[in-house]
């Protein structure tokens, strides 16, 4: 395991920017999440520190050492792709094996018997060793592609989306594995997503990725209270924060243009409060509602307590309570 | 009109899906107007079978009919008439001579004389080296065209010409580039060699004519070799290979562990496709060197081909017919099994 270290490097492919200026450091035995949407630029930034991609400038270091015009296999890392990529003539151990039976490496037959069977068995896959690769489910196909890059011990783990392919509950039950395997093995991880869920459970930090620049980057409770711009606020938080104009309410700072309400901000009753709203629909998920709410023609979806009582039609007030402050142009503006 | 289109639609899928069991639903929860599309849709198969007084199932008959009479009139009727002629000494340029019945004479003639298992060896000569030196390079140029450097697709219509010419004008042809004289080929041998070009002739000398004709077929036929490696190289996708290139596989070492199983299936159809092909030859060698000098260039349809229009020995040619194409169509039997067993792997 080692530090990587990104210094502003950018790739563009033809006319599309899809990483400009981008800086990052990743610390021995950190586990780093990018989000951002689809086409953010995120997927091109692991390709580049994997040096499946070059970049046009800029320069990364692994273990202090530069390697950006080094070949991929000269960078140490390990590599789980979205699409799985497994070998498909191949049994899901010798997909496993591939790696350690580099020419170069020469790890004795039993040591890679041993190491692929611990592997496997850490992520429940032992029984489907001598399975050809393509004769397994989505679930399993991934997870034997996250156990070919565990039975090495790389510089860093490059993750690109690794369950965004499966069933909710799985992914669940993947997520809580990758972030205990991490925690024991001590590992460097770089993985990237658009689920927030996964950035928010398993990264030590999270850095916000958008149209290929870093927004900000921040342990999930910094980037959570305290995003620098409108986009970074809108990444987190479930229900998505309600940006609404700051003319809606009385008592603004001076120079906010945009107020970010999440359903913490804002507190609900039956009059008394900053203004008022319709209620449009109550959608019950059980231990809780999601609250649509017609603002002055803008929609604001807040959570509320399912014993409220609350039903379409009903008229609430709204009151703020320590909500986030954004310029014209979506930057934050202190409170 | 046009906004009711795409309920229309919906309504011949679930047709098509699952008539019974949707058909509810599906009524309860359409809009009134789309209704009216959904039982102009129902109705639809009703008629045509009132109408006509025809199931699915003979109109699939009907529409078949026409190919399986044609089928059996000029593919399976000859096949049978042949078998049966094997055991007779029926003569075709004496019709009137009456037929006996021979048993399995032919047969026993045919496999135990020595001029055709030399006719057998010639085409096991030409077939393996054909094979072997087409698959070699056809894979080879296929794995250079793979690479994608500026003007491969100029390249692979060059290098198919040769494939899209007929085998009539490439015999015709190489005889030519062979001419001891004034034949390319020599001369391009000459050059390079130093030897003098008049000093050996390709479709003349007993010990060159199995080699000359082995060459104008890899001329011609590498090109479909690689074009079918070349699918095969294509189907292998690109992530496979960075997967590959992060596992600190070398290009060798992706070569033999990746490349090469990959292809295999379609390098294997190739071989078939080949094998089969060249195990019939007849046209392009007939032109070429018509079996000469001696026999030495003799392959199997060629001798059938005598025996069957220049001796008329119409049922000994079809008893040596029925030979060749039960050793054909073993092989490739036994081959296809093999291939079935690389393609699941």
């Amino acid at each position: 395991m080692a530090e990587v270290e990104i210094n502003a490097v950018s790739k563009a492919f033809g006319k599309a920017q899809a990483v400009s200026g981008l800086s990052l450091t990743v610390g021995d035995g950190e586990f780093v999440a990018l989000l951002g949407p689809t086409g953010a630029g995120k997927t091109t930034a692991l390709r580049l520190i994997a040096g499946l991609e070059r970049p046009d400038c800029g320069s990364i270091r692994i273990d202090g050492r530069d390697v950006t015009g080094d070949a991929p296999a000269d960078r140490d890392v390990a590599f789980v792709f979205q699409q799985y990529s497994l070998y498909p003539h191949l049994t899901v151990f010798e997909n496993m094996a591939f790696a350690l039976r580099a020419p170069t490496r020469r790890v004795p037959e039993a040591d890679i018997r041993a190491k692929v069977q611990e592997v496997a068995r850490l992520l429940h896959i032992e029984s489907k060793l001598h399975n050809k690769a393509t004769q397994l489910s989505g679930g399993q196909m991934q997870r034997v592609a996250i156990g070919r890059a565990l039975v090495r011990s790389p510089s860093i783990y490059l993750m690109d989306e690794p369950l965004s392919s499966l069933d909710a509950k799985l992914r669940g039950e993947l997520r809580l594995e990758l972030k205990r395997i991490q925690v024991d093995l001590g590992a460097t991880i770089l993985y990237v997503t658009h689920d927030q869920t996964e950035a928010m459970t398993m990264a030590s930090r999270i850095g916000v990725i958008e149209a290929g620049r870093l927004m900000q980057i921040g342990s999930p409770r910094e980037i959570y209270e305290n995003p620098v711009n409108a986009h970074v606020a809108a990444r987190l938080g479930q229900p998505t924060i309600n940006l609404l104009p700051a003319a809606l309410f009385a008592g603004v700072p001076a120079g906010v243009e945009t107020i970010g309400a999440r359903t913490e901000h804002l507190t609900i009753g039956r009059g008394g409060g900053d203004v008022s709203a319709t209620v449009k629909r109550v959608e019950h998920l059980g231990d809780q509602s999601h609250l649509h709410l017609d603002l002055g023609g803008r929609p604001v979806v807040t959570l509320a307590d399912p014993e409220a009582g609350l039903g379409a039609g009903d008229e609430v007030s709204l009151r703020l309570n320590k909500p986030l402050f954004f310029d014209a142009k979506g930057w934050r503006v202190a409170a | 009109m046009r906004s009711g289109l795409p309920f229309e639609t919906t309504g011949i899928c679930r047709i098509v899906d699952d008539p019974g069991a949707r058909s509810v639903d599906a009524m309860n929860e359409l809009s009134a107007s789309s209704r009216i599309t959904y039982r102009a849709v129902m109705v639809r198969p009703g008629v045509a079978r009132r109408i006509r007084g025809l199931s699915d199932r003979t109109l699939a008959w009907l529409f078949i009919t026409p190919t399986i009479v044609l089928l059996l009139a000029i593919n399976i009727f000859p096949l049978l008439w042949t078998i049966y002629l094997s055991f007779t000494n029926y003569r075709a340029n004496r019709a009137n001579v009456p037929t006996i019945w021979l048993g399995a004479d032919w047969y026993q003639s045919i496999l135990t004389d020595p001029d055709i298992w030399a006719a057998m060896q010639v085409t096991a000569h030409f077939v393996i080296w054909t094979v072997v030196i087409e698959t070699v390079i056809g894979f080879g140029l296929a794995f250079l065209i793979d690479k994608k450097f500026r003007g491969h697709g100029m390249w692979t219509t060059i290098i198919l010409l040769p494939m899209m010419l007929s085998p009539a004008v490439v015999g015709n042809f190489w005889t030519f580039l062979y001419q001891p004289q004034i034949g390319l080929f020599n001369y391009v041998v000459a050059f390079f060699t130093g030897r003098d070009a008049s000093s050996f002739q390709m479709l003349g000398d007993v010990r060159l004519s199995p080699w000359a004709i082995v060459i104008v077929d890899a001329w011609m036929w590498t090109p479909y070799v690689m074009l079918i490696c070349l699918a095969g190289l294509r189907s292998i996708p690109d992530y496979i290979y960075e997967a590959a290139e992060v596992d600190r596989a070398s290009k060798w070492r992706q070569f033999w562990s990746i490349t090469l199983p990959m292809a295999l299936p379609f390098i294997m159809l190739a071989v078939l496709f080949r094998g089969i092909e060249n195990f019939k030859m007849f046209d392009m060698v007939n032109l070429l060197t018509g079996g000469g000098p001696g026999s030495t260039t003799e392959v199997a349809s060629i001798t059938l081909k005598r025996a069957a229009f220049e001796s008329w020995r119409t049922g000994y040619s079809s008893a040596f017919a029925i030979i060749l194409f039960v050793t054909v169509f073993g092989l490739a039997n036994i081959y296809v099994k093999a291939l079935n067993k690389v393609k699941s792997r």
